[in-house]
């Protein structure tokens, strides 16, 4: 209880960076979610596409733009080149179609006029330029065959319409479910940035030299010690994780209250707790209040990096993700991105998700046993 | 942090599918020998890895996870997957283009051999007219340009707010700095008041002092990404330096003023320090890059104002845009930023008196 008592105090005295801390990693979590359906990690499966159209909206101008519009998402930029460019660099838009002037005249005579296109090279990308070359391909057919206008145009619909057809056998939500992951990847970066900063805070209060001199002396048992503090901290970091769980509950939605809901809640549960003692092990490792936060930077974001919570998983190289096999943020995030697309909940599907959440809590355990074996060696004073 | 190689992931990768092997399927030529070029391992437009299986080990396949999804011939084609996204897309475009030019092929076919007819030509090589005309669709071409900008690589974003975050932590050393000589932040201030040294030359000394420290320290971190990580800055050596050096001095602003104008403990002003920072670097995209550009575009004032922005998007026109217009309006934020932040506690500084600590 003494313990207790004193984290309390230690907590109150610090309560005003750490409540601000802690806001500012909630905002973030909430902000970050208004970005998601522009993010990367979107389930979209129509490129973005804008048409700069220099010749006159008629003719076969007129149905080419009309196609792509069928075809794609057209968004609307400024007629500003440079804020064209900064939509493209942002993935805005995947593909921006530069209609020529005269193009509907010197396609009509056969010329094949050459349409400038900027492009983000990823896959939407690829998608439209997909898009576009086959319609320029099947124009270019029928024109030297037909020569009215408007039966060309009528063929080259007639021919793009023959459309395949598609059967989706997910039930899924997939993009609330997305939604979902995106957020909860997200409180990777929050829930270890908040608990390393937080712990490793207090902690520095209970190793002033003095302090420290008279724990050692005291009755109580080095691990009772660690423990008694392992397990404030532990509440602090739970209530941390409420305000996450209640949060997605009101930016994700109904998908919070399904089964996969309660899987991310489970797993997010069990990642707080990894996180706890991995900030304890740093905050038994470290002295210096002023390297805190550098020290947060590393391992909160730094592991953000490497395990994918930024940057969708599928597009890290095959290098970083084998270095991140060893963080136990890897393990988190890819039980997220499993449950995007998993349809039944049974042992068998849930395996691999019990499995990562199994290593993550071997993790913990790891660090628990180093903190002890730390700190052990640092009652040793000189 | 290893995103060197990163944007050769974003481009397209081998979808592995599978087509039920019915008779339909095995009937079709021009089916049959779409899906073996498109699979084959030698091309280098490969676009599938395809299975030839029945009905149920397709079904099964997909349901395992195992393929994107798979394509079932009968009058018409039809595709099944388990969700919308980019492969399945590409798998459903796929067999809509090789539909179409089928479509194409007996079209012209058609016409070709009506125009035949009517100029009373009744010895028609069908043979001929079909390989002609098959060999015309695979050979036209699209008049496409790309001029797009080769410097795409978004996740350099990324390691600009990193540069971006390291200059304003840069108020850190500016606000320890100041707090020396604050009377009322450490014994050392209350020496420098009441000592007959002109206080403007002390401050100055250890903010100079400080902004040394930082410029060595962002000389480092730029060796390590550029060497280590490769980040790509473009090419223009001296304006990369002005940038960091402005960056730099911004960030220690903001310490000092943080410094001078709240009068609370020393936790407290840090905790602002790193807050004020990591806001900033959030709003530039630290944390997700598309953030820069939904407050770009929604709310630009709020980057307009935003260091960490003004610094990142230095950065970023460096290496996107041939043009230096937006980069000198950058720094030129940037200074006026660090003034207005020095103004500010070169006041307050002035206006500080103590009758008793």
């Amino acid at each position: 209880m003494t313990v207790f008592k004193t984290f309390l105090k230690v907590l109150n005295k610090c309560k005003v960076p750490i409540i601000m801390y802690t806001v500012i990693l909630i905002a973030f979590g909430g902000f970050n979610m208004q970005t998601s359906e522009n993010s990367t990690n979107f389930v979209a499966s129509e490129p973005d596409v804008l048409i700069i159209n220099q010749d006159k909206e008629e003719g076969v101008t007129k149905n080419l733009i009309e196609y792509i519009k069928k075809n794609s998402e057209i968004k609307e930029i400024n007629d500003d080149e440079q804020a064209i460019d900064d939509a493209l660099f942002y993935r805005d838009v995947n593909y921006i179609i530069y209609i020529p002037e005269n193009y509907r005249e010197d396609f009509l005579h056969g010329e094949n006029p050459e349409i400038k296109i900027k492009s983000t090279g990823d896959y939407q990308a690829s998608l439209a330029e997909m898009m576009l070359e086959r319609y320029v391909k099947v124009a270019n057919l029928y024109q030297k065959n037909i020569e009215d206008e408007q039966e060309l145009i009528e063929k080259i619909n007639e021919t793009l319409d023959k459309q395949t057809e598609v059967e989706i056998t997910s039930k899924l939500d997939t993009d609330n479910l997305s939604k979902a992951t995106f957020y909860y990847n997200f409180t990777n970066y929050s829930i270890l940035a908040g608990c390393v900063y937080v712990i490793c805070l207090i902690l520095s209060s209970f190793k002033e030299e003095k302090i420290v001199k008279r724990t050692i002396i005291s009755s109580m048992n080095y691990k009772t010690h660690n423990r008694q503090l392992l397990l404030s901290n532990g509440l602090f970091a739970i209530v941390l994780w409420i305000f996450y769980v209640v949060l997605s509950f009101i930016l994700v939605g109904d998908i919070m209250f399904t089964t996969h809901g309660l899987v991310y809640i489970a797993n997010s549960f069990i990642f707080t707790i990894c996180a706890v003692t991995i900030a304890f092990l740093i905050g038994n490792l470290v002295m210096n209040k002023n390297a805190i936060n550098g020290i947060v930077n590393v391992v909160a974001l730094g592991s953000s990096f490497l395990c994918g919570a930024f940057v969708p998983m599928e597009w890290l190289p095959d290098s970083v993700l084998t270095i991140a096999h060893i963080l136990p943020s890897y393990y988190y995030i890819s039980s997220n991105e499993m449950l995007t697309s998993l349809e039944t909940f049974n042992f068998e599907t849930m395996k691999p998700i019990l499995m990562n959440m199994g290593i993550i809590l071997l993790f913990t355990i790891g660090f628990t046993i180093v903190t002890n074996v730390v700190s052990k060696r640092k009652r040793r004073i000189g | 942090m290893a995103f060197s190689n990163i944007e050769n992931s974003e481009k397209l990768e081998i979808i592995k599918i599978a087509i039920v092997d019915n008779e339909d399927f095995q009937d079709n030529e021009i089916w049959k020998e779409a899906f073996k070029t498109l699979s084959d391992k030698e091309n280098e437009d490969r676009l599938f890895d395809t299975k030839y299986t029945t009905e149920e080990e397709a079904k099964q396949l997909l349901q395992d996870g195992e393929i994107v999804g798979y394509m079932k011939l009968e009058e018409k084609p039809k595709v099944i997957v388990q969700s919308s996204g980019i492969n399945e897309t590409i798998l459903k475009q796929v067999t809509e283009e090789i539909t179409q030019n089928s479509e194409i092929v007996s079209n012209l076919a058609e016409n070709q051999i009506k125009k035949e007819m009517t100029a009373g030509n009744y010895t028609i090589d069908y043979e001929k007219i079909y390989k002609d005309i098959l060999e015309m669709t695979q050979n036209q071409e699209a008049n496409i340009e790309n001029i797009s900008n080769s410097n795409l690589s978004y996740t350099m974003i990324e390691f600009y707010t990193l540069i971006a975050m390291a200059c304003l932590y840069g108020g850190i050393l500016g606000m320890v700095a100041i707090n020396q000589n604050l009377a009322n932040m450490s014994h050392n201030g209350k020496r420098v008041s009441v000592a007959p040294t002109t206080k403007g030359k002390v401050v100055l000394s250890s903010i100079l002092a400080a902004y040394l420290v930082q410029l060595i320290g962002l000389a480092l971190l730029f060796v390590y990404t550029v060497f280590v990580l490769k980040v790509d800055y473009g090419t223009n050596l001296p304006f990369i330096i002005l940038l960091g050096a402005v960056g730099s001095l911004a960030g220690l602003s903001i310490g000092l003023a943080i410094g001078t104008l709240l009068k609370t403990n020393e936790n407290v002003k840090t905790g602002i320090v790193i807050s004020v920072t990591m806001l900033g670097c959030f709003l530039s995209g630290m944390m997700g890059i598309t953030m820069k550009y939904i407050v770009d575009t929604n709310l630009p004032i709020v980057n307009k104002i935003n260091p960490a922005s003004m610094i990142t998007d230095g950065f970023y026109s460096l290496y996107y845009y041939d043009t230096f217009d937006r980069f000198f309006f950058n720094v030129a934020s940037l200074l006026a930023f660090a003034i207005i932040m020095m103004i500010l506690s070169y006041t307050s500084l002035r206006k500080q008196k103590f009758e008793r600590l």
